[in-house]
């Protein structure tokens, strides 16, 4: 397993070597620069050449990428051109509150999720199956933004029972998380359903109602685990959809996270936060599906990783 | 058999969970209520704009949002009042030579910095250095000027040429302590200065601001104001409404009924100093002829777009600065007539079967833009709308890549030098028009001292701009702003930078 788990790892290193190059040429090749921006339109040339050369964006493309590889190494991604202050702090200071609302949202969806998909596929095609599907492609469809203002209207405009916007209380994280959590909640719920309902089928279930157990004992002692494999691995997967819906989401609650400081340093031409940001981003998606495909591998005994057997 | 009294594992899990959330509820709902505790003089201000910085010299520092939370930070040397005039801040009084290049300005006594230290003349010297240093967006309307100070409560800054628009760019000039470093984040962090209030807390989406006992003017009677950041409209005016914020601008035509209909609101709408401006490209072959300009002027219903657009919010513009700026001098509204612009294209050998290409950067301009599309379609003029990104809208603007531009122009300074005279000589190249007769009445407009000849000068540059459609101004705009009515002291003001030393909360 550990062997494993180091292979992996390595493996990352050249994922992230990947991610940091391509976020590089990314952002450089997009139109527009941060020149422009930080001076704004009344710069004039000789401005313009200044700041160009005082942020280095003078030098050859190569040689800027070797320099951005050689301190990115050591977490290093310079000062960001709008805060002044390193760009790595300014990411990790909004780090929190997004690892806060993506765990909520986690929490809920696979909760509810699973719930809902034991609740439908332990009775295929009844009432109760029609109704949970159906809700799901609803859920899966309404905008996330939509989502996010029906809440505020409902729960803080209407009923005055949550705060709208803001942070700082658990009160606060509700709407947000709950919002965020419905596309994903969706998703655990018609593949937990489609799951639970294949292996209602299986031989062995027949066999353990054959043995008098109860339909609940058979749903949740049998058929649960074997259901939970897709779902641990969407969960390691969805980080990455759940990091774009964050961005929308903490911009509808004023939510002080990473989503927003990516999409506004994306706007300003921000290169260097947008460089820590994606690196960062990109190694903690990694770190997850490394974790999915751990816990995939203790949920069922047949499947080993790689190397393990 | 006997039936057991206690509850099935499961059902017991079930009404715990709902106990739990019922609690919870309990407990958010408290939390709301206790969201904004005006009673005990707190007020929460819905930020419409990012302040990811108060270094006012930094490249940030001239932003809408940076500004607003520096004016209450850091005092200057002389501010604008809502009605255009000028005010002395840390300044008593401003006079210029008889050339208007060398400006004396005699500062107010007795001033202290929130850490008890008296302000002098040292300091605004500094600082002005420090600001044209850092080269931010502001110090580009102080080119080669220098400051020195010729006693403990006096300065002078000498201007490169004539300048007699001095004082009114000097509002968006602010005074630290000397010694600031250029990047001094540990002073930003724990800032001293001369203005109302001072900074108790700075986060990402938050900054908290405490009266300052030492301010000049008297400390604010509130007992903090918090900018909480909520780049969402829906959010701020949601927020507006539970109470969670106490105020809020820049609301739009479509919700201002709606805000208005509630009883704990008081809404205004006032002028704002900007215009919408929608230049055209002289240099494009298409465009080179002033009749071309003029006649696809006359082709856009702007009456009509604005009316269905912004009923409340806009108006119809009869000049390229707004009502209150030093220079505004009204013009006739160009008359919307299809029939003789199509007639007068053709006369001027107009080629229909050009593609010209309009751009814009903000989403909230989008259909405002459609209509003037859908409009010179009908005479048979071919637009591409092009909306762009900031950062590419930026770099074209600069390149000259675009047929016409469209920008909402605001002027923080109210002082037709910064917009008429900074944009329109033929050596700025902004719009690719060129006209000598208007380059020496800008630059005797920006070099007289007297404030009625100025006037006249920027009048007669305004009827040549307007004649030969530099551009079209079809709109002069306002803004909406709505506050609780527990406040008392709220002044909206034309630049979107409400001062928050005079507000109090009602018992």
């Amino acid at each position: 397993m550990i062997r494993v788990v180091v292979k992996r790892l390595l493996i990352g290193v050249l994922v992230m070597w990947g991610a940091a190059s391509l976020i590089f040429v990314i952002v450089r090749v997009a139109p527009g620069d941060p020149v422009s921006i930080l001076l704004g339109p009344d710069a004039g040339q000789d401005q313009i050449d200044q700041l160009t050369a005082s942020l280095g964006l003078d030098r050859p493309m190569f040689a800027q990428y070797l320099s951005y590889l050689g301190h990115a190494v050591r977490f290093d991604f310079g000062d960001s051109y709008l805060f002044g202050r390193p760009a790595m702090a300014e990411v990790l200071e909004r780090l929190p509150a997004t690892a806060e609302l993506m765990l909520a949202s986690t929490l809920i969806a696979v909760v509810v999720g699973l719930a809902l998909g034991l609740l439908a596929g332990g009775r295929p095609g009844t009432a109760v199956d029609r109704v949970v599907s159906a809700s799901t492609i609803a859920l899966q469809s309404f905008p996330t933004f939509w989502v996010g203002i029906m809440l505020i209207l409902i729960f803080a405009l209407a009923l005055r029972l949550l705060p709208s916007a803001g942070s700082g209380t658990p009160a606060h994280l509700v709407l947000p998380a709950v919002t965020l959590a419905l596309p994903f909640t969706a998703i655990v719920a018609r593949l937990t359903r489609t799951s639970v309902a294949d292996t209602m089928r299986e031989p062995y279930i027949q066999t353990a109602r054959s043995k008098g157990l109860t339909e609940r004992q058979v749903l949740l002692g049998h058929a649960l685990r074997n259901s939970l494999i897709p779902v641990v691995t969407i969960v390691g997967l969805h980080m990455g959809g759940l990091m774009g819906g964050a961005v929308i989401v903490e911009n509808v609650f004023a939510w002080p996270g990473l989503g927003s400081l990516v999409v506004d340093s994306v706007s300003n031409r921000d290169y260097q936060v947008v460089q820590a940001a994606t690196f960062l981003i990109a190694g903690i998606v990694m770190l997850f599906n490394l974790v999915a495909d751990l816990v995939y591998s203790q949920l069922d005994p047949r499947i080993r990783l790689e190397g393990t057997s | 058999m006997t039936r057991s009294l206690a509850l099935p594992a499961t059902r017991r899990t079930a009404l715990a969970m709902l106990a739990a959330a019922t609690m919870a509820l309990t407990a958010c709902s408290a939390a709301t209520s206790g969201g904004t505790d005006s009673s005990n003089g707190e007020v929460v201000v819905a930020g419409t704009y990012p302040i990811d910085s108060i270094d006012p010299d930094g490249p940030q520092g001239g932003g809408t949002g940076p500004q607003m939370a520096e004016q209450q930070i850091f005092s200057r040397l002389v501010r604008t009042k809502p009605d255009g005039s000028l005010e002395g801040d840390l300044a008593t009084s401003w006079k210029p030579d008889s050339t208007a290049t060398q400006w004396t300005l005699t500062l107010r006594q007795g001033v202290k910095f929130s850490d008890g230290k008296t302000l002098t003349s040292a300091d605004v010297v500094d600082s002005f250095k420090r600001f044209i240093d850092l080269k931010g967006t502001n110090a580009a309307n102080f080119p080669g000027y220098t400051m020195t100070a010729t006693s403990d409560n006096e300065v002078v800054l000498k201007a490169s040429k004539p300048d007699a628009a001095v004082p009114r760019k000097l509002a968006v000039f602010f005074v630290l302590p000397a010694g600031v470093a250029p990047n001094d984040t540990a002073f930003f962090e724990h800032p001293v200065g001369t203005g109302p209030f001072k900074l108790e807390k700075f986060s990402p989406n938050e900054i908290a601001l405490v009266p300052n006992p030492n301010y000049y003017g008297g400390a604010p009677k509130v007992k903090r104001v918090t900018i909480r950041k909520m780049p969402e409209l829906a959010s701020r005016l949601t927020a507006l409404r539970t109470g969670e914020v106490d105020v809020a601008w820049g609301i739009p035509d479509d919700q201002l009924s709606q805000v208005e209909s509630d009883s704990n609101l008081t809404v205004k709408t006032i002028q704002s100093s900007a215009v919408f401006t929608m230049w055209f490209n002289s240099s494009t072959p298409a465009l080179r002829n002033a009749q071309v300009r003029r006649a696809l002027w006359e082709a856009v219903d702007f009456p009509t777009i604005i009316k269905q657009l912004y009923p409340q919010t806009g108006s119809l513009s009869d000049s390229v600065v707004s009502p209150q700026t030093l220079g505004y001098v009204a013009q006739q509204p160009v008359k919307y007539d299809p029939a003789a612009a199509k007639a007068a294209l053709t006369a001027a050998g107009f080629d229909f079967n050009t593609k010209l290409r309009l751009q814009f950067a903000n989403a909230e301009f989008r259909q405002f833009n459609q209509a003037v599309v859908s409009d010179l379609e009908k005479i048979g003029v071919h637009v591409d709308l092009l909306e762009k990104e900031q950062a590419v809208f930026t770099k074209d603007l600069l390149a000259l890549n675009w047929d016409i531009n469209f920008q909402q122009l605001s002027n923080p300074m109210l002082d037709a030098a910064n917009t008429i005279g900074r944009l329109y000589p033929c050596a700025a190249k902004r719009n690719g028009y060129c006209n000598p007769q208007l380059d020496k009445l800008l630059s005797e407009a920006g070099a007289s001292s007297d404030e009625q000849e100025r006037v006249k000068l920027y009048g007669e540059a305004t009827q040549i701009i307007w004649q030969d459609a530099v551009g079209m101004f079809p709109m002069a705009v306002k803004y909406a702003y709505a506050w609780n009515k527990r406040l008392a002291g709220f002044s909206p003001d034309p630049n979107g930078l409400p001062d928050f030393s005079h507000l109090q909360v009602r018992s």
